[in-house]
């Protein structure tokens, strides 16, 4: 399982928002290059549809592939009052030739995408990670080397942190407490649960920039 | 890591695999000082596709998608479809995985399991191949490992020498069969010289294909 927030921030507030995480986190940011590919089995294929999302870490010096199965998010009175988003999550490092066996088996590729940005990853009541990345088209079929951003000027952050069925509940209690600190640059909520930009951003950044990233809790 | 043989057992014509060839078998192995040291398991499964409408497109999809799990990486979980010349090497979280997709289900699961014994620099395995939840008896299979060696292509002198020692000693007991190497072009899996557990799953799929083939040859010869 996983607990799962999202939002959005323009591009040139990007820089403040690495100042605060740097600041909150204690940690160094980590780069982030990442071809994401999205199969979906063919019509006959399964009892039910099913999709599967391949990771690609461009940033290591050999690229290391990750297949991912994303489940339906968790439902009920309970889940609705929860600013967080509860889902069932599973990965698993993969040789590099997973997309062939994949193909093979009777998926097709639906679509994919290039992440471009930087991710921090830390201990604060939960493993949470942050990625701040832009999210990028590829013109041609692989071709990450040729790919151009899909929402010039924003970004999209997301916070991410493991958790099971037993623990979910203080997990979410720690990405919420989080979320509120970065609350002045960007709000976040629960994915297709669109919010837009804040409109104290631009002041908030600006305040960031100035003290350094100095500002502690 | 160390090169290995995987090994079958061929009844011959008109024969079948009984225990007490496994019998016979170990005991060979002791007779030539081969050390019993403990337990060994693998586990293989063949998958099919699960489909809404049975038969419609059936052919698509691979027939010959396996899953391997073996002793010498507990976290790993391998896949091969040999028409394909496929070898993937996975977490085991891919199995819930796949569980988690609907789209593939195990149509039968065997283990192999026995006992390794030791003898000098070789390693050597004799197990039975029996369906999960069942003991009656399917194959035997042997693993012959060669402990100072991780090249496919240097260990291939000193495997056959071993190989043939091994058929002489078990000759003298008349057993109705033999055991049989046959070598999968590890190339062709995009597999290097140096052996990995891939090369093994490789090699259990070879002699998977190889029981089935000789398992339907010998039942249209009974019909």
């Amino acid at each position: 399982m996983e607990c799962v927030v999202q939002g959005i921030i323009e591009t040139q507030h990007v820089e403040a928002l690495e100042i605060l995480l740097q600041g909150l986190c204690g940690v160094h940011k980590q780069s982030l290059r990442i071809h994401e590919l999205c199969l979906k089995s063919v019509p006959n294929l399964g009892l039910v549809a099913s999709e599967i999302r391949l990771l690609c870490d461009l940033e290591q010096p050999e690229p290391t592939w990750t297949v991912r199965h994303v489940g339906g998010p968790m439902r009920g009175t309970g889940a609705e009052q929860i600013s967080v988003l509860v889902r069932p999550m599973i990965e698993s490092k993969i040789s590099k030739n997973a997309l062939r066996m994949f193909y093979a088996l009777g998926y097709k590729l639906d679509h994919e995408q290039l992440r471009v940005g930087f991710a921090f990853h830390f201990q604060r009541g939960a493993q949470i990670t942050v990625t701040v990345s832009s999210i990028n088209k590829m013109l041609k079929l692989h071709a990450t080397d040729e790919a151009v951003p899909v929402t010039p000027g924003i970004q999209l952050v997301e916070v991410t942190a493991p958790a099971s069925s037993e623990n979910y509940t203080e997990v979410v209690a720690a990405v919420s407490s989080f979320c509120e600190y970065l609350a002045p640059l960007l709000h976040l909520s629960k994915p297709g649960v669109s919010t837009g930009v804040v409109p104290t951003a631009a002041a908030a950044a600006a305040s960031l920039m100035s003290d350094g990233g100095g500002t502690k809790m | 890591m160390p090169i290995k043989w995987v090994l079958h057992w061929q009844p011959n014509a008109g024969t079948t695999v009984n225990t007490q060839i496994l019998t016979e078998v170990s005991q060979c192995v002791e007779s030539i000082n081969g050390v019993k040291e403990g337990r060994w398991k693998a586990t293989l499964s063949f998958y099919k596709p699960m489909l809404r409408v049975e038969q419609a497109n059936a052919l698509e999809f691979p027939r010959d998608f396996l899953g391997i799990s073996l002793q010498e990486q507990p976290n790993k979980y391998y896949f091969v479809i040999r028409g394909q010349r496929l070898i993937l090497e996975a977490e085991s979280s891919i199995q819930t995985i796949m569980e988690k997709l609907q789209s593939y289900k195990t149509r039968v699961a065997l283990n192999f399991e026995g006992f390794q014994y030791q003898l000098g620099d070789f390693q050597l395995r004799v197990g039975k191949v029996v369906p999960i939840h069942s003991e009656s008896l399917r194959g035997i299979v042997m693993e012959m490992e060669y402990l100072p060696i991780s090249s496919w292509e240097k260990s291939h002198q000193i495997m056959g020498e071993f190989f043939d020692i091994w058929q002489e000693a078990l000759a003298k007991r008349s057993l109705p069969g033999h055991f049989v190497h046959i070598e999968p072009i590890l190339s062709e899996f995009g597999l290097s010289d140096q052996y990995t557990s891939q090369h093994t799953a490789v090699q259990y799929a070879s002699i998977m294909a190889q029981m089935i083939a000789t398992a339907q040859s010998a039942q249209a010869v009974r019909n």
